[in-house]
């Protein structure tokens, strides 16, 4: 076994800035909602945030309090609420978190001072992820008398034509008159490039963050990940984000030159597809540690690269990073990006979660997994459970199940290391 | 005149005799064993002995519940949702949120002021047998159902039993004892995790009142579902009774008809 540098990791001094960072940005749109400082917007994570920066919109992100309250839990107790009110249990339990936590008035929030997420005046979905967003929305806007605007995406791309491209542009425009009538103000070209040039830069400076893993061993492991990935969904278009990976990347390159991994020890290396496990990611991360199995990339945290976006071409890029993105592909593409970056973060096996309540990022459901299998030779194990909903995810099943993995790549680890193995 | 109607569930078959005034004669309850016919005549033939009445003197009897259909003519099955609301609304006679705990769906109801069922709803398939999940843990816990509810009563906070389904809730039974949770604790958890399912489907306004055998052998239960809803939670005088009164009074209804 070759050796390694060992020894536990320090957190992350960034760690320290984001805590600030994830304060400011909560109580900041809180402020704005109650003293009706700034419009509050509504965005879905990967919808066109950089319209409402432009017109100087302080912007809330629900996918993000879904997984907070998927995180720390909550959501155990607030997706029943959302339920008894006719929300099937087989929907999205973002939304059914979320939607719970509005009606319970319980939310991870409090520790930022707010008893439920913040009041929007407009709320802007794209459809690109899936249908749930828009009937998330509506329950808002049919709540608090709002308007609910939005972009119907394609699903399930093959290659990205110019008429994809221009419908969506076309409906990105028609969305201008009804955004500046909220925000009081016209959209200033000049503002909206800006926006598009700090969610570029956003962009770029954490796809090299992750990069950092392809070193062996790696800097940044999924779990870590999914928690400094927050400013790349939530603070998209802001100089504070672009800040923010900057000192990040500085920290994960020391890390890649001392040769120093997110876990102490790495004798594998595996790909995570598909959501977090939000409420066992600890579980998870000390799980995988223990097995010296460091989740080194993952289809989830790369959703937040947009390598289209341009600042000369403003909406236009917008809509293309919107349309490129993994969640919006077919099968096809999508198993050409995971053959990619099995190649360069050099993984052993990759880990396909199927969430139950989120279809859309569970690929496992069309065969991919075995097909992705039988072109690169690369194992996959599929452990079922879902974002949010613990009652979807089995400790000991899931446990049990990565556990015989890590033991079949030791297997196949001896076996290639037998000599006369070829 | 004297009426029947018999409630035959998964677990119990319950019967009531009642006379021309509604007033109950004689009730019996049986466990549920493989052939149900026998075990509503077995039920059925117990409360007329309670009451005192020969066969012979049976206008009408009404069968409702899983096993309703099993029932031989003249016996004429009635949806379980109408009697349960009928039998409770008999008892109580007000609008309410009626739970019925059964050992196989829950269900629940709303009751309008004049005693009809504006909605009912059952739990989700995956979810089903929650009432019977209750003397499955029993059996893993290494006690008698009835001894399930003294258990937990020995807890000071329930461990987490968190499943839909019955057969996976089971298994996490298992594993909490491995990892070393009392059996108290799981007794209780098991009786949250039931209250948990009835607060998914659907809003529960006051007042709450809860039939079926569940809430009569595991009261835990009740509790629960008032601290997880944060509303009072009553139950109907003799609540497993309460489904087999609601079928005996519709028999009343045809036998007056």
């Amino acid at each position: 076994m070759p050796s390694q540098p060992r020894g536990a990791q320090a957190e992350l001094e960034s760690t320290a800035r984001l805590k600030d960072l994830m304060t400011a940005h909560f109580t900041g749109v809180d402020r704005a909602a109650r003293q009706r400082t700034a419009p509050v917007a509504w965005c879905t994570s990967v919808g066109p945030v950089e319209l409402l920066r432009a017109l100087g919109y302080e912007v809330f992100f629900p996918e993000n309090h879904g997984a907070l309250l998927g995180a720390s839990r909550v959501a155990n107790e607030t997706m029943a609420k959302a339920h008894a009110i006719g929300y099937s249990p087989d929907i999205c339990s973002y939304l059914t978190s979320d939607i719970g936590s509005y009606l319970l008035e319980k939310t991870p929030l409090a520790r930022y001072g707010m008893t439920r997420a913040p009041r929007a005046d407009l709320l802007l979905y794209s459809t690109n992820q899936c249908r749930e967003v828009r009937d998330w929305f509506e329950f808002y806007g049919r709540e608090w008398g709002v308007p609910v605007v939005g972009v119907t995406s394609f699903r399930d791309l093959g290659e990205v034509e110019e008429h994809h491209v221009d419908a969506i542009v076309r409906q990105l425009e028609a969305l201008v008159p009804q955004l500046e009538s909220v925000a009081g103000r016209r959209l200033e070209a000049a503002h909206l490039e800006e926006a598009v040039a700090r969610s570029r830069t956003c962009s770029d400076l954490w796809r090299e963050c992750l990069r950092s893993s392809a070193a062996r061993p790696a800097a940044l492991t999924f779990f870590d990940a999914t928690i400094h990935m927050a400013p790349a969904v939530i603070l998209r278009g802001t100089a504070e984000a672009c800040d923010y990976y900057r000192l990040l990347s500085a920290e994960l390159s020391a890390r890649v030159r001392s040769r120093a991994g997110g876990i102490p020890r790495e004798r594998f290396r595996l790909y995570w597809d598909g959501m977090p496990v939000w409420g066992r990611l600890r579980d998870l991360a000390r799980l995988f540690e223990q097995l010296e199995t460091s989740i080194v990339a993952s289809t989830y945290c790369n959703s937040w690269v947009f390598d289209a976006l341009d600042p000369k071409d403003p909406l236009r890029s917008m809509a293309r990073a919107s349309l490129e993105l993994f969640i919006a592909r077919s099968e096809g593409p999508k198993q050409a990006y995971l053959e990619r970056m099995i190649r360069e973060f050099a993984v052993d096996g990759v880990l396909f979660h199927d969430a139950l309540t989120c279809p859309n990022n569970s690929n496992t459901r069309f065969g991919l997994p075995q097909r992705l299998r039988r072109a690169t030779g690369v194992p996959v194990l599929i452990i079922d459970g879902d974002l949010n909903d613990l009652r979807c995810f089995s400790d000991e099943q899931a446990r049990t199940n990565i556990e015989g993995f890590v033991e079949q790549l030791e297997g196949a680890a001896t076996v290639a290391a037998a000599p006369g193995s070829a | 005149m004297v009426v029947a109607g018999a409630d035959v569930g998964t677990e119990c078959v319950k019967a009531i005799v009642a006379g021309d005034d509604g007033k109950v004669l004689g009730r019996a309850t049986v466990p549920t064993r493989g052939y149900f016919q026998a075990c509503i005549e077995e039920a059925l033939s117990n409360a007329l002995q309670e009451a005192q009445v020969p066969a012979t003197k049976l206008k009408s009897l009404f069968v409702t519940g899983f096993g309703a259909s099993c029932a031989p003519p003249p016996a004429q099955s009635v949806v379980e949702t109408a009697c349960h609301a009928r039998g409770a609304f008999q008892l109580l006679n007000r609008p309410m949120t009626l739970v019925d705990i059964g050992g196989r769906d829950p269900k629940v109801i709303h009751v309008d002021e004049r005693g009809a069922v504006i909605s009912a709803k059952s739990v989700r398939k995956c979810a089903v047998g929650i009432g019977t999940f209750l003397m499955f843990a029993s059996r893993h816990l290494d006690v008698h159902p009835t001894r399930l509810m003294d258990l937990a009563t020995t807890a000071e906070k329930p461990a987490r039993v968190g499943s839909y389904c019955s057969v996976f809730a089971e298994v996490e039974v298992i594993e909490l004892l491995r990892r070393g949770a009392t059996p108290g604790e799981i007794a209780l958890g098991c009786m949250y995790s039931v209250a948990d399912r009835i607060m998914e489907m659907d809003r529960l306004e006051s007042p709450v009142l809860v039939t079926g055998g569940v809430c009569e052998y595991f009261p835990g239960v009740v509790k629960a579902l008032a601290e997880r809803s944060g509303l009072p939670v009553e139950v109907v005088p003799e609540p497993i009774m309460a489904g087999a009164l609601g079928a005996a009074l519709f028999a009343l209804d045809a036998a007056r008809s």
